[in-house]
C-alpha cells in the first residue's frame, strides 16, 4: 500500500512540476518514501484542531511539491488547489506558506527554521502531558545552517523524546555535494555526540523507515535517510541539474511511463 | 522599566497558565522570583537566539502566550530572519521585549547599542512597535501586547526611569505632556529625561510622547502634523529610519505640509567611548542641544 501511495505521489509531483515549469523536482522525489510512511502509517491527525495531533514539519521547504502531493493523496488538499500550484492567483507557492492550508503547520523555505520550531511544539506537548509526537524532515544541505546545531544541542537538554527528525540525505544540494563542500560526514556520529538517538536507514525502504520510527527511544531521535535525489525517474536520479530543470512534455511522458513500469516489475 | 515589565509578565503568567517566559540568558536580578515561583512557565535555553525564536514560535503555535526577553541585538538583529519568518510571517502574538534601547548600555560599545532597531522592526508590517518612556508606559505596553492578535516588539531602556505618566493614560494615542502653540517636540523611549529637561527651558513648545510607533494612531498623528509648521522628533535612535522617518513618510502619504526636524543620532557606527550622558552630548541629543535646535529652528 505504501509503495502504491509513493508511486502516486511521485507521479503527481511530476504533473505539477510540469504544469508549473518550476524547479525542485529532484528534491521533491528524494523524500517521497519518508512522507508516505509518515502520512499513511505513522502520523495520528484526527483533526488539525486537536492539540494532541502529531505535528509534521517540512523544514526543507523547497521540497514543497512532495508535501503537496502527499497531502493531495491524503485528501487534505483539493484537486483544484493542488493543481493550482505555482500558477497565477493559485493556492500553493513554491515554498510553504502556512496560510495556504491547515495541514501545513509552519511556513518554510529559508532553511534551518523547522527544527527549532519543532522544539517549541515538542516542549509544549511535554508541558501539557500530551502523548503525540513531532516529526521534522530536513535536507542534508540544510544541516549547514547554524540554527540546526543550536537546536541539536538544545533538544536533548529539554528531554524531547517526543521529537523525531529525518535527514533526507541525498548528498546533493543547490550547487554541489554536501559531503564535498563541508565536513558533513560522519553526520550520524555528530548527532550521537550531541546525545541524540541516531538511526541510519535506506530512505527508500519503507519498512526500514518504519522500524526506525517505531524503535523505542528516550532521547530525541534522528533518522538519517540515505536517499537518491530524483528517485524513481532514472534520468533525474543523482543529477544536480534536476534541482533546477523544467519538466517538459517529453520528460513528463517519459517519467510517468517509467514510474508505471518500475511498479510492474 | 525592566522591573515594571517583569512585574506585568509575572502577573499574567500567575493568572493564565498559557503564559510562558523565555529569557535568552539574560535578566540577572530580574527573573529570580519568576523562576522560583513559576518554574514550569520559564526557560533559559542558552545563547542561541535563532533556535530560541523558533522555539518561541513553536510554543506560540501550540497555544502558549510567549514572552521573549533579551538585550535588543539578540531580540531583533541576530535572529532577524526568525522574527521575520517564524514570528511575523506566521502572525503569532509573541511579545518580544528588548532591553537597552538607544545607547543606554554605553559604554558597552556598538554591539550592544540599539540605534537601528526601529528601522528593522518597521520592515515587518504586522509587528507592533512600542518604545515606552516610563514604568507606566511599560505596563500599558504589555497590556496592549497581551491583548493584541499581532506580534509586538517592546524596546525598553537599561534600567530605572522615574514614573511620569498617570495610571489611566491611553497608550494607543500620542500623549501630551505639555501644551504649546508655536512648536512641538515629539519623542519616544529613553531620551525622555533629556526632552523633559529641555522643555523646561523652552517657551510655548508642546511636548508629546509617541510610545506606540506602529501602528500609529492615524487621526491623532494627522492632527499633530497639521497643527504645527515644524515638528521636532527627538529619539535615541539613528536619524534615518526612526520615528522621524516614519512621520516624514506619513506626512508625505497624507499630503501634509509640515517641516520635520530630526534630533537623533546621525547614522554611523559608534566608536566613541563614554557614558550614555556623555555620548548624548556628543551626538547632539542632550537637553541643551535640543534647546538650541528648537530655539534656532
Amino acid at each position: 500500500m505504501l509503495k502504491e501511495k509513493a508511486k502516486n505521489i511521485r507521479k503527481n509531483i511530476l504533473r505539477i512540476a510540469h504544469s508549473s515549469k518550476g524547479p525542485h523536482t529532484g528534491t521533491a522525489l528524494s523524500c517521497v518514501d519518508i512522507l508516505s510512511v509518515l502520512y499513511f502509517d505513522t502520523l495520528n491527525i484526527a483533526s488539525f484542531d486537536d492539540e494532541n495531533r502529531d505535528i509534521f514539519i517540512l523544514s526543507k521547504g523547497h521540497g514543497a511539491m512532495a508535501l503537496y502531493a502527499t497531502l493531495y493523496e491524503k485528501e487534505y488538499l483539493s484537486k483544484s488547489d493542488f493543481f493550482s500550484y505555482y500558477q497565477d492567483s493559485g493556492s500553493l507557492p513554491a515554498h510553504l506558506d502556512k496560510e495556504t492550508s491547515e495541514a501545513i503547520e509552519i511556513s518554510s523555505g529559508s532553511l534551518g527554521h523547522g527544527l527549532p520550531q519543532a522544539l517549541g511544539f515538542a516542549y509544549s506537548k511535554k508541558l501539557k502531558n500530551l502523548e503525540s509526537k513531532v516529526y521534522v524532515l530536513m535536507g542534508d544541505g540544510e544541516t549547514q545552517e547554524g540554527s540546526i546545531w543550536e537546536a541539536a544541542m538544545l533538544a536533548p537538554k529539554m528531554n524531547l523524546d517526543n521529537l523525531v527528525v529525518f535527514i533526507d540525505r541525498n548528498n546533493l544540494q543547490g550547487y554541489g555535494r554536501p559531503s564535498e563542500l563541508v565536513s558533513f560526514e560522519p553526520i550520524d556520529e555528530k548527532f550521537q555526540s550531541f546525545n541524540w538517538d541516531v538511526y541510519r536507514v535506506d530512505g527508500h525502504d519503507v519498512d526500514a523507515i518504519k522500524k526506525a520510527i517505531d524503535s523505542p527511544s528516550e532521547k530525541p531521535k534522528m533518522i538519517i535517510c540515505d536517499t537518491i535525489k530524483g528517485k524513481g525517474v532514472s534520468f533525474m536520479e543523482d543529477e544536480m541539474k534536476w534541482h533546477y530543470f523544467i519538466v517538459t512534455d517529453e520528460f513528463l511522458a517519459e517519467g510517468l511511463e517509467e514510474l508505471e513500469s518500475r511498479d510492474e516489475k | 522599566m525592566r522591573n515594571s515589565a517583569a512585574k506585568e509578565i509575572k502577573a499574567y503568567c500567575e493568572e493564565y497558565s498559557d503564559g510562558f517566559l523565555i529569557a535568552g540568558d539574560a535578566g540577572f536580578g530580574v527573573w529570580e522570583d519568576f523562576q522560583k515561583e513559576l518554574p514550569s512557565q520559564y526557560i533559559n535555553p542558552g545563547i542561541n537566539e535563532q533556535a530560541t525564536i523558533g522555539l518561541a514560535s513553536g510554543m506560540a503555535l501550540s497555544g502558549h502566550k510567549v514572552f521573549y526577553y533579551n538585550i535588543i541585538p539578540f531580540v531583533l538583529m541576530r535572529c532577524y530572519e526568525q522574527v521575520r519568518v517564524d514570528v511575523c510571517y506566521a502572525n503569532l502574538p509573541i511579545v518580544l521585549i528588548g532591553i537597552g534601547s538607544g545607547i543606554t548600555y554605553a559604554p558597552a560599545g556598538m554591539t550592544h547599542y540599539s540605534v537601528e532597531d526601529i528601522t528593522l522592526a518597521k520592515t515587518m508590517p504586522n509587528l507592533n512597535i512600542i518604545s515606552p518612556s516610563d514604568p507606566i508606559q511599560v505596563k500599558k505596553a504589555l497590556e496592549y501586547a497581551i491583548e493584541s492578535q499581532n506580534p509586538t516588539y517592546i524596546r525598553i531602556s537599561r534600567s530605572g526611569e522615574p514614573t511620569l505618566f498617570e495610571e489611566n493614560i491611553d497608550i494607543t494615542q500620542p500623549t501630551y505632556i505639555k501644551n504649546g502653540n508655536s512648536k512641538v517636540i515629539v519623542f519616544h523611549g529613553s531620551i525622555v529625561d533629556e526632552v523633559i529637561k529641555a522643555s523646561e527651558e523652552l517657551v510655548d513648545v508642546a511636548l508629546i510622547s509617541f510610545a506606540i510607533i506602529a501602528p500609529l494612531d492615524e487621526e491623532q498623528t494627522k492632527k499633530i502634523l497639521q497643527e504645527y509648521a515644524t515638528v521636532y522628533v527627538v529619539e535615541e535612535h539613528f536619524s534615518e529610519g526612526g520615528l522621524g522617518t516614519i512621520l516624514s513618510d506619513f506626512a508625505m502619504l497624507h499630503s501634509i505640509d509640515v517641516k520635520i526636524e530630526k534630533i537623533a543620532i546621525k547614522n554611523h557606527y559608534i566608536h566613541k567611548i563614554g557614558s550614555c550622558n556623555y555620548l548624548r552630548k556628543e551626538f547632539g541629543i542632550d537637553a541643551s542641544s535640543i534647546v538650541k535646535r528648537v530655539n534656532n529652528g
